[in-house]
């Protein structure tokens, strides 16, 4: 088995409107970023993986039309998209194509400019909108139905909060100090979209409230940017970096039932906060890696939460925290940048969610970590084993991402 | 390095209305491939499929299929082009040594959507969508005419390369509808869509589902007897602007094929090869692609045709089922030419089977304008 490593990630700056680029433009950037950060540039590249939500923008093969932008002229490119966690799934990909001798070095990006487009709009197809226009390029009724039944992101979510909440006994109060920990760090890091070094527990709980019980406060932004990586062997990345960060676990897993489901019991069926299919990710991906005790060997942790609440339940359902006992992590501190066990330094995805890039800037910003190279955010522990976590579909589908400052034990 | 062997297929019938649900049409393809593997859901480790977020009106084109396929709490992923990157992305998990069994499936529901709407949005959107002037039929006009005016090649002509695809896909028994007896008038006098590019030179789409279950060396010798190996994949990508490639010509399709010969191993495609299974989305990109794959010189397409060496009974045979023009399953269409390439091998085709023994087959796949990205696939027997 070859070993893989990360040398270098590139990124754009995030904001509600990038409006003085175009999609092609936007997604230049983060490649251009990435080509500086490594002293490499479009000749060194095998091979190109890219992804985003294809109808947030209403983009159907959206790597053909910039294929220049990306350098792609007369290389191998493969598009991955997995929704949500689309990202993820690049970075999955671009370790595969590494991994299995069909390419050295390979460029991943991720992107979204969803202020070039609707993502309600896209989402309503499987949440609610864009019904008319689904209904030109002709929809089952099947399909009808799910769009009726999904809601938005939102919806899902909070249905997700409250469930998680009963069950753990974590309050607002407890949610708030994710998003205040996540905006905090935030302002530290350069590209972020909501920096807000200053933001009090109380501050977020004073806002609206948009569906019980998740405040306008503490619902991640839309935002426009695009991530770039590089990927390669471990031979070639020893002359690229002084330390790269190894892939040593990967895995995505499902557990999406059809909207109503054979026998009509569909999500229902589904406790939205029991998270089977995370549970599984995670120990393939930990198994992979050789990681055996993740509570104890993982040193970081970049956690998908565009809502609060899933930060504390998914990091629980990883294992890196005993279950219902996450909130009690963040009341001590521990996840902190001086803690022990940091989690989204970056300031994750609930200050900065440009959706196809996210999951890919949470595998990025943990290869920064492990590198040593995030500066002002950068953790104060050290960083050996870290995990990069992402969330898409509908309710369920999760990429995690294992990295090392070492390639995995053969 | 580890070989992948394709160790079972299956595919659903390719016809312009299979008058079922997505979902059932998934479920009855993977659920007989693993027949076809005599494979158990648990036996497979990975999953990669192929749909399209407009193609299925639907975000996520992949999250509700889980179920349907097979895949769920399983390892899973889309890939969102033609179904044969979505078995180059199954093969490279199978090589990497995590994975020993891969299922690959990939395809759409033409009769549910406007083929000619979604791909209006996958041309450039800050100009060629407001213009309203280029999309796949205008583009291929562009393509057909600079490849006859290159050449001298005649309308007739081109013509001829659909007729040969229609009336093998009359003895293809999975190919819905069959029309054994048209003729190159017939062609002619078809709808003009874009002048000079008519209706039956056109691979409209249709609804289709297509699987392959592939596994590592080992694990395929275990699994049946005729594993058929994939000894070859390369791809490439061409610039988006037309004005930017030469449309007589495919350099990207070209790159592609010299990838895969290479790592195939393969010096003289045009003798090495038993049967060729191309992605014409035209009936004038069958000679410009043949002539990128080596298989005849630049030019000589159209004699290659004449000269009846890509005829199911030729030298070289060129589509003997059909080809895309045959029937085109969006996404489905390049895992059905490795299927039938694998089909081929095994002497497994029934009613196209080709006339000499095949050895080793080049299937290929193509997304975008003119055919800008193409993937070649290289197989052998035992």
């Amino acid at each position: 088995m070859r070993d893989v490593a990360i040398v270098g990630c590139g990124f754009t700056q995030h904001a509600s409107k990038r409006s003085e680029v175009n999609i092609a433009e936007l997604v230049h950037e983060a490649v251009d970023d990435v080509y500086k950060q490594t002293g490499l540039n479009y000749n060194d590249i095998d091979a190109i993986t890219i992804g985003n939500m294809p109808s947030f923008e209403g983009l159907n093969y959206p790597e053909l039309w910039m294929s220049d932008h990306i350098y792609a002229r007369h290389k191998p490119v493969l598009r991955i998209t997995t929704g949500g966690t689309t990202g993820g799934s690049v970075c999955i990909g671009a370790y595969y194509q590494v991994a299995s001798g069909m390419a050295d070095t390979v460029l991943a990006i991720a992107f979204e400019h969803q202020s070039n487009g609707s993502t309600t709009g896209g989402l309503a197809t499987v949440g609610i909108a864009e019904i008319s226009i689904l209904a030109l390029y002709g929809m089952s009724f099947d399909s009808l139905r799910m769009i009726m039944g999904a809601g938005g992101a939102a919806g899902a979510a909070s249905f997700q909060a409250i469930d998680y909440m009963k069950r753990s006994g974590a309050t607002p109060e407890d949610l708030a100090r994710v998003v205040v920990s996540d905006r905090r760090n935030a302002a530290k890091n350069w590209y972020t979209h909501l920096k807000m070094p200053d933001l009090t527990v109380e501050d977020v709980l004073k806002t609206p409230m948009v569906a019980y019980p998740l405040r306008f406060g503490m619902i991640c932004p839309a935002s426009d940017g695009a991530c770039a990586m590089i990927y390669t062997t471990a031979e070639k990345a020893k002359k690229i970096v002084e330390q790269p960060a190894f892939v040593n676990g990967v895995s995505s897993v499902s557990d999406e039932p059809w909207m109503f489901g054979i026998g009509g019991g569909g999500f229902a069926n589904l406790d939205p906060c029991e998270q089977k299919e995370c549970r599984l990710s995670a120990r393939a991906a930990f198994k992979m890696a050789g990681i055996d005790y993740p509570h104890k060997e993982i040193d970081y942790a970049e956690i998908y939460d565009p809502f609060p609440n899933q930060n504390l339940m998914f990091s629980e359902r990883i294992g890196l925290f005993d279950e219902n006992q996450a909130s009690k992590a963040w009341q001590e501190g521990r996840t902190k940048l001086n803690g022990d066990l940091p989690i989204n330094a970056s300031g994750g995805v609930n200050a900065t969610n440009a959706i196809g890039a996210s999951a890919m800037e949470r595998v990025a910003e943990a290869a920064l970590q492990v590198m040593g190279k995030a500066g002002d955010h950068q953790v104060k522990r050290e960083v050996h084993n870290a995990v990069a976590h992402g969330w898409g579909g509908s309710v369920n589908l999760i990429t995690m991402n294992v990295l090392g400052d070492h390639p995995r034990r053969k | 390095m580890v070989k992948v062997g394709i160790v079972g297929y299956a595919q659903s019938k390719f016809e312009p209305d299979r008058r079922t649900s997505r979902d059932s049409l998934i479920y009855e393809v993977t659920k007989e491939v693993m027949k076809n593997a005599n494979m158990r859901r648990d036996d497979i480790s990975t999953f990669v499929s192929a749909t399209n977020d407009f193609y299925e009106g639907r975000t996520i084109s992949n999250c509700f299929t889980v179920e349907t396929s097979g895949s769920m709490w399983h390892d899973e992923t889309k890939v969102e082009m033609d179904g044969a990157w979505a078995i180059l992305y199954g093969a490279e998990r199978v090589l990497s040594g995590h994975h020993n069994v891969a299922l690959v499936w990939g395809g759409s529901m033409g009769s549910t959507f406007e083929y000619d709407q979604t791909d209006v949005l996958a041309v450039d959107p800050t100009i060629d969508r407001t213009n309203f002037f280029l999309n796949h039929l205008t583009a291929a006009a562009f393509q057909m005419r600079g490849y006859m005016g290159k050449y001298g090649v005649t309308e007739e002509q081109i013509a001829k390369v659909a007729v040969k695809n229609r009336k093998n896909a009359a003895l293809n028994p999975l190919v819905e509808p069959k029309t054994p007896n048209i003729t190159v008038k017939e062609v002619l006098e078809s709808k003009m869509l874009a002048s000079p590019v008519r209706e039956l030179m056109y691979a409209g789409n249709c609804d289709g589902v297509c699987a392959v279950i592939l596994a590592a060396e080992e694990q395929a010798k275990k699994i049946c007897d005729n594993p058929v190996w994939i000894t070859g994949i390369g791809c490439d990508q061409d610039s988006y602007y037309l004005s930017d490639r030469t449309l007589f010509a495919n350099e990207s399709a070209k790159i592609a094929a010299q990838r895969a010969y290479k790592m195939a191993g393969i010096t003289d495609p045009a003798k090495e090869l038993g049967v060729v299974e191309m992605s014409e989305k035209f009936a004038h990109e069958e000679p410009i692609l043949a002539e990128a794959f080596g298989i005849c010189n630049d030019g000589q397409g159209i004699q290659n045709l004449e000269a009846g060496k890509s005829d199911i009974k030729g030298a070289l045979p060129i589509n003997p089922s059909g080809g895309a023009l045959g029937a085109n399953p969006l996404l489905a269409t390049g895992i059905a030419r490795v299927v039938e390439v694998a089909k081929q091998i095994r002497g497994d085709a029934d009613g196209h089977q080709v006339k000499n023994k095949v050895k080793k087959g080049l299937a290929h796949g193509q997304v975008g304008l003119c055919a800008q990205s193409n993937i070649v696939l290289i197989m052998e027997g035992n």
